[in-house]
């Protein structure tokens, strides 16, 4: 841009913003590697004598690696699932065929079913199929989602169609276009999905909270709640907790920001 | 294996006589409309299961008495009768309209930001980053960070209030009837933030920057700017910010579940939360789908009026 302004007023907003963003966080890890203001007035500002102890602490307190373990699965299948199923529609959507502005007003008008407003029904429904308290009820109903289905047709799209018939004549089947050719010219739309899915499944919270029953198949959120009833705000354990919790996802966003951005503004822009 | 390869090759690399090529032709279409709907059905089976189904179960359910021990009785309307009586209902009905009502605030803040990180200042991707890293983590923690920052004896908010010498004693705000859901909201915007801001740069860049170059030649001043050009021009992405955040803000089941648990008393008690306290804890199944019916029209309803307010179809009709 031409026009000309002065620079520090922005920078000292965005600053202020900044600070704002991050403040909450310092305060948790402060208190994660101190635990000291806990009964303490005034708290101190600054960590003094920083420890691991509470980080520690959170293996003898919870079963944390059990908690961990099943978000993990939880999170890969749901990953899997959105990779492979979101790939095989968004082929299927690349083609014209009858009944297609039927699946298009399907899949917009399920855009705007929260999953919140699903929960009675979705929790009977998985209980008929008798995968309530399983590692798969956890992750089925995240498997595919229709952004990420878009997010994966518009790369597809840009792969010319010459390509596609050329396989085609070689013999390629179907199936073999969408893994030999499609994927690998789409791997942006591939990790777009795979830090999409994995972040929403990873954070989520209600559904586990409904249909878990045994403690054993709790997942890291779920066992964070519990945590907090447990044992109140009293002991800097929770807070280590939290830091554990959300690194992982935090990592990955910082690794794959790019993608992780397109594909919400994608599917923002995209219905 | 030979024939899935014959039809999958053009047919009319292959068609000898014409009545050949076309018996072929059919074929081929058949094989290939069957395969469509083999790759759809995944997708669309967990949809079904997940998205479709619940919605009529819902509308079902809601006009009937039952219970996992009991067979379904027809309810006609008394479960919907028995809302208007209920005053928890209306207190969450009344409390999810002022967390929706609260979305146009995070918004304006973001438009700010937004506006400003679109600025080709040093370092916008590190301001970007910042702002935007609270938006992917995990609500459950946000909600324990954000008790944390609320808390009354050593709570950073309260802290700070006491030094400056705003207020006498400290405000207990998760347990104060007045300010326990505006801090909820103010954690929820706080998350909510960053996404806002990268929605509304994405509009902001494509607005052509001729536009803002030739109205400042023309001796236009920014703030006019900002309302002439950059405003009309950002309508659908502040919508769509609008509808997005209201999808994500009165779903904040989990915020609210972990800072207050819908309390004190009833005082943060949204809709969502209701729900799951009536089917999950009360285990009245039937009651909590008449609230879900009510939650999802105040959803539609609201959407509605957001789209006709942008002027029209935002996003959909980007889609083929």
């Amino acid at each position: 841009m031409m026009l000309r302004y002065p620079r520090w007023p922005i920078h000292s907003a965005l600053v202020l913003a900044s600070f704002v963003m991050l403040v909450p966080f310092y305060w948790v890890l402060k208190t994660s590697l101190t635990g000291d203001n806990i009964y303490a007035y005034p708290p101190s500002l600054l960590p003094r004598n920083p420890h691991l102890f509470f980080y520690v602490d959170v293996w003898y307190a919870i079963p944390f690696a059990r908690y961990f373990l099943n978000s993990v699965i939880v999170s890969l299948i749901a990953v899997a699932g959105n990779v492979v199923f979101n790939a095989m529609a968004a082929y299927a959507l690349t083609h014209g065929f009858r009944g297609k502005q039927l699946v298009l007003m399907l899949f917009l008008s399920c855009m705007m079913v929260p999953f919140q407003a699903t929960i009675i029904p979705a929790y009977l429904i998985t209980g008929r199929l008798g995968l309530l308290d399983s590692w798969l009820g956890l992750a089925l109903p995240q498997c595919s989602t229709i952004i990420c289905i878009f997010v994966f047709k518009a790369s597809f799209d840009a792969v010319p169609r010459s390509l596609i018939d050329a396989a085609r004549i070689d013999g390629l089947s179907e199936w073999r276009i969408i893994w030999h050719i499609m994927m690998p010219l789409s791997k942006s739309a591939i990790a777009t999905n795979v830090i999409l899915a994995f972040i929403w499944s990873w954070n989520n919270f209600l559904w586990p909270l409904i249909m878990t029953r045994s403690a054993d198949m709790q997942t890291l959120p779920l066992g964070l709640a519990r945590f907090l009833s447990y044992q109140e705000d009293t002991t800097g354990a929770l807070y280590a907790f939290c830091i554990m919790v959300l690194a992982p996802g935090l990592l990955l966003f910082l690794l794959a920001q790019k993608e992780f951005i397109r594909g919400l503004t994608s599917g923002a822009t995209k219905g | 294996m030979a024939s899935l390869k014959e039809t999958m090759t053009p047919p009319a690399l292959r068609a000898t006589s014409p009545l050949r090529g076309e018996a072929l032709r059919i074929r081929h279409r058949t094989r290939r409309t069957a395969l469509v709907w083999c790759f759809l059905a995944p997708s669309l089976v967990i949809f079904l299961l997940y998205r479709i189904i619940p919605v009529i179960w819902n509308l079902v359910l809601s006009f009937q008495y039952w219970s996992p021990l009991s067979e379904a009785e027809p309810a006609g309307f008394d479960h919907y009768e028995d809302l208007l009586q209920d005053d928890v209902f209306w207190q969450a009905l009344w409390n999810t309209v002022i967390v929706i009502a609260s979305a146009p605030v995070g918004i304006a803040i973001a438009l700010m930001l937004a506006v400003l990180v679109n600025s080709d200042i040093r370092g916008r991707d590190v301001y970007r980053t910042l702002i935007f890293v609270s938006y992917p983590l995990m609500t459950v923690a946000v909600a324990i960070i954000w008790r944390w920052m609320f808390d009354e004896r050593v709570g950073l908010i309260n802290y700070v209030a006491r030094s400056l010498d705003l207020v006498d004693k400290p405000i207990p705000f998760l347990n104060s009837f007045t300010w326990a859901l505006p801090s909820v909201i103010v954690a929820n915007i706080w998350q909510m933030l960053g996404f806002y801001m990268i929605i509304l740069l994405t509009g902001l860049q494509t607005i052509p920057p001729e536009l803002h170059e030739a109205a400042a030649i023309d001796g236009a001043g920014a703030f006019h700017r900002f309302r002439r050009i950059t405003l009309p021009l950002l309508r659908p992405s502040i919508f769509l910010a609008f509808v997005i955040g209201m999808l994500n803000s009165i779903t904040s089941f989990d915020l609210v579940y972990v800072m207050t648990g819908g309390g004190p008393g009833r005082a943060t008690e949204i809709l969502v939360t209701y729900i799951y306290k009536l089917g999950f804890v009360q285990t009245k199944f039937d009651e909590a789908a008449a609230v879900t019916m009510v939650f999802f029209a105040l959803l539609i309803g609201t959407t509605w009026a957001a789209n006709r307010l942008a002027g029209g179809n935002v996003g959909a009709q980007d889609i083929e």
